[in-house]
């Protein structure tokens, strides 16, 4: 049968953000993809070399707006490694709980997406209708919605007061009645899961060799999640990977729902364990040495290389994405699909084209 | 800082690499830094049960390193991604973007590398 090329993206309905395939099919299926990637580099690696440490906070918070909170807490970290800097208890809490709102609405971000990309439009706007809750609290605690700029070196720059926590409790609790309401739509739904059930199926060998992060590797069976090492508060708050072994578009939405309700869980616990204290340390003088950190995104792990050299600048500074990581499983996964399935195995994966090309 | 990192030579990279896929290991990414001088310093992590294994190359600029996307083919976007922007010759790439993974035409060549500037004074020959 001959070959034909369709190039999908990198402008298309369902993507939120530009990436270009090269789809090589037979008839109806992918025999092959190619990505291509480029088209929102910025070069905000290179930019962090120029910047002062300091100032490199801001930047790496608009790699991605999405998880801008985690890539911030990420390079925290690895500064307040290199300079030995003791983070009050209190910022450790302070920083489980915005991370885990911004978990919260990136997946139903992803949710809503995932429906409007199956054609289900009003689950789309419920979706986005309940994630705007999530944002409004943002908006309440950190004083902005997307880049909510609350890490800094040696803590947070912001307080939540206990008013605010007590209502932040209020719309988690709210939250989760919504997607109570959601869940089984997304779950139960005879159209969804006829576009869902058995597409898209990494195994967890696959998941392994290609080195997949995430829900993604969680759906395929792998017990992942760099949470359980306890950075931040996590290593003093109950929190287990959620792990399905089907490996396909359902078993990744499933994941992803339930890692909601455990956010809500990890903030409820986040708020009422909550000490008191400063918010952040005081630190002196310039970061010297070398430091990896890594922080568990909405999409997956993210990895932070430092390497400074005791001045204002960093040597370099290196972020692997979890997107950047799952490309690789996306090209497992495409070969062997229906054009039509082609939208939702690419969303299935959470790309993140802005965090990917930096 | 960084703990478990092994330097390695070019020529003992691909047989580290096997035997890190051989004992299950996941290949994290790789990490390409220019040390201001004329080498250029490649690590690549690997993760265990959350523990990483690190293995460092160091390289002159210019020198042609193997590819591991035969062995890890998740390595395909990161060493396209070094080749390009710190113009280091990764040799046998599964998929080789020709240097147009991120950058397009006219963009600068390996951005990523640390420029040497001369500045020179008016009325001096820069030649000189």
């Amino acid at each position: 049968m001959p070959k034909t090329v369709i190039p999908f993206g990198p402008q298309h309905p369902v993507l939120p953000e530009p990436l270009h395939l090269k789809l090589v099919m037979e008839d109806e299926k992918v025999v092959e993809a190619v990505p291509a990637i480029g088209y929102v580099h910025r070069g905000l690696e290179k930019l962090t070399e120029l910047k002062e440490f300091t100032q490199n906070v801001f930047v790496v918070e608009r790699i991605c707006g999405i998880c801008s909170c985690m890539h911030a807490q990420a390079y925290c970290q690895g500064i307040e490694t290199l300079m030995d800097i003791q983070v009050p208890d209190r910022a450790r809490y302070l920083r489980v709980i915005w991370a885990e709102l911004h978990r919260i609405h990136s997946h139903l971000l992803w949710l809503g997406l995932l429906a409007d990309a199956f054609g289900f439009e009003s689950l789309f706007m419920q979706a986005w209708r309940d994630r705007e809750k999530i944002m409004d609290i943002m908006e309440e605690t950190a004083g902005s919605r997307v880049i909510i700029s609350v890490n800094t070196i040696g803590g947070t720059r912001r307080d939540i007061s206990p008013e605010l926590l007590t209502k932040t409790k209020v719309v988690i609790d709210d939250v989760k009645q919504d997607i109570q309401r959601l869940e089984p739509v997304f779950l139960n739904d005879y159209t969804v899961k006829h576009r869902l059930v058995g597409v898209g199926v990494l195994s967890e060998k696959d998941a392994r060799r290609l080195g997949t992060v995430g829900p993604m590797a969680r759906a395929s069976g792998i017990v992942t999640d760099f949470r359980t090492t306890g950075y931040a508060a996590y290593g003093e708050l109950e929190v287990e990977p959620i792990v399905m072994t089907d490996g396909d578009s359902y078993a990744r939405t499933v994941v992803r729902i339930k890692e909601v309700y455990q956010s809500i869980d990890l903030i409820r616990q986040a708020i009422d364990k909550l000490p008191a204290g400063e918010i952040a340390a005081p630190f002196k003088g310039f970061p010297t040495g070398e430091v990896i950190s890594r922080v568990e995104q909405p999409r997956g792990e993210v990895l932070y290389y430092l390497r400074a050299n005791g001045t204002k600048n960093l040597e370099r500074m290196r972020v692997r994405t979890p997107t950047f990581a799952n490309i690789p499983a996306l090209l497992k996964i495409l070969p062997g699909s229906e054009l039509a399935n082609v939208p939702i195995l690419i969303l299935t994966i959470d790309p993140c084209i802005s965090c990917t090309e930096r | 800082m960084i703990e478990n990192v092994k330097e390695i030579t070019v020529q003992e990279l691909l047989g580290e690499v096997q035997k890190l896929h051989y004992d299950g290991y996941r290949l994290v990414t790789a990490t390409c830094v220019d040390n201001n001088n004329d080498t250029l310093d490649i690590y690549y992590h690997f993760d265990m049960d959350y523990k990483l294994t690190n293995l460092k190359l160091t390289i002159p600029k210019g020198t042609a390193v193997p590819s591991i996307s035969k062995i890890f083919f998740c390595a395909l976007l990161v060493e396209n991604e070094i080749k390009e922007l710190f113009g280091v010759n990764i040799e046998n790439l599964v998929v080789d973007f020709g240097g147009h993974l991120l950058l397009s035409d006219g963009a600068p060549d390996n951005p990523m590398l640390r420029q040497q500037i001369t500045i020179v004074k008016k009325g001096e020959d820069k030649n000189a």
